[in-house]
């Protein structure tokens, strides 16, 4: 039978590892801040309120994605974020479902897609990942960044209008 | 410039794409927009590539990490602290209170009696306590086996309220303006 914490856990694994995913462009990077966030999960349940439960997790990752990459600025050894996406992570990540053009153009598109996000600032990465990606309404996107809707569809708009700048400009 | 007019420019073109392609624009807005993207490729190819930004963003796979990784933290989690479901964890909190209420109850009764100096109802008492231990006991196993929780208003009512009043009512004391639910 399942304890309280393996549902709980099974129920938001999947969209912490996502989003850390993203957000890091790192397999191994992105499941230490899984394991830490649920850690957190097992150690503060008590302090969550259980409607405001996925919202805090989102929020927790995030902060996690930010002390390991402010920790990965620090050492210059490790490459930036948008490097570190390899050849076996970019193949994972750019071989969803194909669009209406060739599989190549698609792969070639969503790698110049992915290199731009990864080179997007926050909120604006962050707000993509959980809107576009993740599939969050605008309200709950809001909630876990601790921003009102109305500043997550404005900020949104430039991040998607950055994106397009970026691959105009990075066009073969 | 009135951007319901069929003289849009680029820029608030370029402007409207993101909103237009979220479907945020009013209608008249969003004519008028592809008014002008039809007279314009270079807006044309700008609203195509927004689109297309959406649509491979959306199509992106939802990534999923090892199940391992939850019972990994199980064990990692209870090496340094148990871990405490939040529907049962405030209930020993609870029942210590609705306790701690029963014990003062008993020992205003006693303290009551012995100064009164009346017949003491040891018997009704010691019935009274039984029956309040039985009743925490089956609120906390009703409440484990079924995690649901067990709020503080119902202990005190069902349990804590009714054993201080039969006790009172055993030694001659009114108890009722105690209840919280009267004024």
């Amino acid at each position: 039978m399942l304890t309280a914490f393996d549902d709980t856990a099974h129920a938001y694994r999947r969209r912490i590892y996502s989003f850390a995913r993203y957000l890091l462009s790192n397999r191994e990077e992105a499941e230490d801040v899984t394991q830490e966030v649920l850690l957190r999960l097992w150690r503060h349940q008590d302090g969550v309120e259980e409607e405001r439960l996925g919202s805090w997790l989102l929020r927790v990752t995030r902060n996690a994605c930010y002390d390991l990459l402010r920790r990965r600025r620090a050492d210059a050894t490790q490459p930036g974020m948008a490097a570190s996406l390899g050849e076996e992570e970019a193949h994972e990540l750019v071989s969803g479902e194909p669009g209406p053009q060739s599989l190549a153009e698609t792969a070639d598109f969503r790698r110049r897609l992915l290199a731009a996000l990864g080179e997007l600032g926050e909120p604006y990465k962050s707000i993509v990942i959980l809107r576009e990606v993740e599939g969050l309404s605008h309200r709950e996107v809001g909630d876990a960044l601790g921003i009102p809707e109305v500043t997550v569809r404005v900020q949104l708009h430039r991040a998607r209008k950055k994106l397009r700048e970026r691959l105009r400009e990075a066009e073969p | 410039m009135n951007r319901l007019d069929d003289t849009l420019s680029c820029g608030d073109a370029l402007d409207l794409l993101e909103p237009y392609v979220d479907g945020e624009l009013a209608p008249a807005e969003a004519a008028s927009l592809r008014s002008h993207v039809e007279g314009c490729p270079a807006c044309a190819r700008e609203l195509a590539l927004a689109e297309r930004i959406q649509r491979e963003l959306r199509s992106l796979p939802q990534l999923d990490c090892p199940p391992e990784i939850v019972e990994r933290v199980r064990r990692q989690g209870a090496e340094v602290v148990p871990f405490r479901p939040r529907l049962t964890t405030r209930l020993p909190l609870r029942l210590a209170a609705a306790a701690a209420l029963l014990a003062l109850a008993l020992g205003g009764g006693a303290f009551f009696v012995r100064h009164q100096q009346q017949e003491a109802k040891a018997a009704e008492v010691a019935r009274a306590t039984r029956e309040a231990r039985f009743a925490l006991a089956y609120l906390g196993k009703v409440s484990r086996r079924t995690s649901l929780d067990v709020r503080d208003e119902v202990i005190v009512r069902r349990v804590a309220l009714p054993v201080t009043r039969s006790i009172s009512r055993s030694i001659g004391l009114s108890l009722g303006s105690s209840d919280p639910e009267k004024p």
